[in-house]
């Protein structure tokens, strides 16, 4: 029966292919995800097709199309036909919300400290570099990021402070630095700077740009460093305490549930009973 | 004041300049052909305009060895009938920026909807700015050009010009990493700690290895020495800084070699 022959050693030759493959969908629609939920890519933006997609992750036509899939049943793109059809970003603001909120309470304590502190070793040495390496050009052009940075918006001061790292990270005159800076702000950037929601941290993030500029001006690499740093550390500390006031307020997989009070919070006291 | 300079440090700011005048004239002889297209076109579109770009920059970027990495034309914005914004610029198989495995000549894919996220106004950069303001060309860098190459890189531009007005701009990208590899023997010939810097001040390549390439050199009285560089298009004179360090200008490049002790 050459049929089934055929057939068997098409299913052993999935059984052996390569691993990376497995997953690559949700790889992609997390980068995706991520993209659209720090505003990387905009509502009513045109995603590329498939083909263009695939081609520019490096992934199936196949791939691409199971991960815009679930993007559109995440209800974070929307898909029309005809003419001027395509794949549009709908940047629906209570789901960015909630997608939000379930990551930051997906993500251990552990997870997100880690994360801001892998981003303040990078943004931190290139602040401190960048004060070591600045012409008044590239003062000059912090200034202006700086004067254009619009604080009214939660979305508005987190574009101002990912504009800001970028260009510092540049003036150190680094790419991998630059390389490291843009991965990190699209991976983590909607995360990290959820403090934005509030128009206090919003000012705080402007003093904190004005001195890293001063630091910049004055050529002091360890007050610049020490800015950048303590910047960042404040915004982790409002996204654990954000994190607490979540979890308080909905315990995880307790949607919809009417189980007695005391029994969610037992079942993260971990090892409480030991 | 003329200073009277070691003649081999004349000497070696002259071979720098020769090493990167043909990349010069390079982009001149691009900005007299753009012109010529132009001048012919009354309703100039970037349709018919990309294809001329094309086979203009296409065989020295495909050229074994050559020093470039990216060139192209970018459209003053409204010059073109069919595109607002325009760059018509391509990169090498040597270049690394987003290329795919085996990429070989490729075009920019540059975002030219002024609404969309990723959209950066060219206009703003320094190398449109300068010559835009100057009407001549200009050496920006080095710096890290994460628009464009992604890399270290020095960018030289030069303006087109449309019946007295500015078309837009002719432009070359070179990878700082392989300029060094041109010049640094160059400049270790002069026997002296010697470094070449840009005129900001900011350091291409030294023979001294505690001198960092990006790093700005600070020497007292570098900043004032090299303001001529900054604003003048002709060949400047060598000066002394009170230190003893000697500045020779290298030809029109905008380059300047500073010599210590």
């Amino acid at each position: 029966m050459p049929q089934a022959t055929g057939r068997s050693d098409a299913t052993r030759a999935v059984v052996f292919s390569p691993l990376d493959a497995a997953g690559r969908a949700e790889l992609v629609e997390q980068r995706l995800t991520d993209a659209i939920v720090a505003g990387v890519l905009r509502d009513g933006e045109r995603l590329p097709s498939e083909s263009e997609l695939a081609r520019s992750l490096g992934v199936a036509v196949v791939t691409a199309r199971e991960a815009l899939e679930s993007l559109r049943d995440k209800g974070l793109v929307l898909t029309r036909r005809g003419r001027d059809g395509g794949s549009f970003v709908t940047h629906d603001r209570d789901a960015t919300t909630r997608m939000v909120d379930e990551r930051v309470r997906a993500q251990s304590r552990i997870e997100l400290r880690d994360l801001s502190l892998h981003y303040a070793a990078i943004a931190g040495m290139a602040a401190e570099v960048a004060a070591d390496r600045a012409s008044d050009d590239d003062v000059q052009s912090l200034v202006e990021i700086d004067e254009r940075a619009d604080l009214t918006t939660p979305g508005g001061a987190r574009r101002a402070v990912g504009r800001f790292q970028l260009e510092i990270a540049a003036v150190s005159q680094s790419p991998r630095l630059v390389h490291e800076e843009l991965r990190l702000q699209a991976e983590t950037g909607s995360l990290l700077w959820l403090c934005m929601r509030e128009q206090d941290y919003r000012d705080r993030s402007r003093q904190a740009r004005l001195e890293v500029i001063e630091a910049i001006r004055a050529v002091e690499p360890e007050r610049a460093r020490r800015v950048t740093t303590e910047h960042i550390a404040s915004a982790v500390e409002w996204l654990i305490e954000e994190k607490v006031r979540l979890e308080a307020s909905e315990p995880p997989g307790a949607s919809g549930a009417t189980g007695p009070p005391g029994a969610s919070v037992a079942e993260r006291t971990e090892g409480g009973a030991a | 004041m003329t200073v009277t300079v070691d003649v081999t440090a004349q000497l070696i700011a002259q071979r720098i300049a020769s090493t990167i005048d043909p990349v010069f004239a390079m982009i001149d002889g691009w900005r007299d052909a753009v012109e010529r297209a132009i001048a012919t076109e009354p309703e100039p579109r970037a349709a018919t305009l990309d294809p001329i770009i094309a086979a203009l920059v296409a065989p020295e970027l495909e050229r074994p060895g050559s020093l470039i990495t990216g060139a192209g034309f970018v459209a003053t914005p409204g010059f073109l009938l069919d595109a607002p914004w325009h760059l018509a610029w391509w990169l090498s198989g040597a270049n690394t920026f987003r290329a795919a495995p085996d990429a070989g000549l490729r075009r920019l894919d540059a975002v030219n909807d002024p609404d969309s996220e990723q959209f950066r106004d060219y206009t703003t950069l320094e190398w449109w700015r300068v010559p835009e303001r100057t009407g001549t060309r200009h050496l920006t860098g080095p710096y890290v050009d994460y628009l464009c190459t992604d890399d270290y890189t020095v960018t030289i531009t030069t303006p087109v010009m449309a019946a007295g007005e500015l078309a837009g701009m002719v432009g070359t990208d070179l990878y700082v990493a392989r300029l060094e590899r041109v010049l640094l023997p160059v400049i270790r010939e002069s026997g002296h700690p010697c470094s070449l810097v840009n005129a900001s001040g900011r350091i291409v390549t030294s023979t001294d290895p505690h001198r960092a390439t990006g790093a700005l050199l600070r020497l007292d009285g570098l900043v004032d020495a090299l303001t001529p560089l900054r604003n003048a298009v002709t060949e400047t004179d060598a000066a002394v800084l009170p230190s003893g360090a000697t500045i020779v200008p290298c030809g029109d490049t905008s380059l300047a070699l500073v010599l210590e002790g």
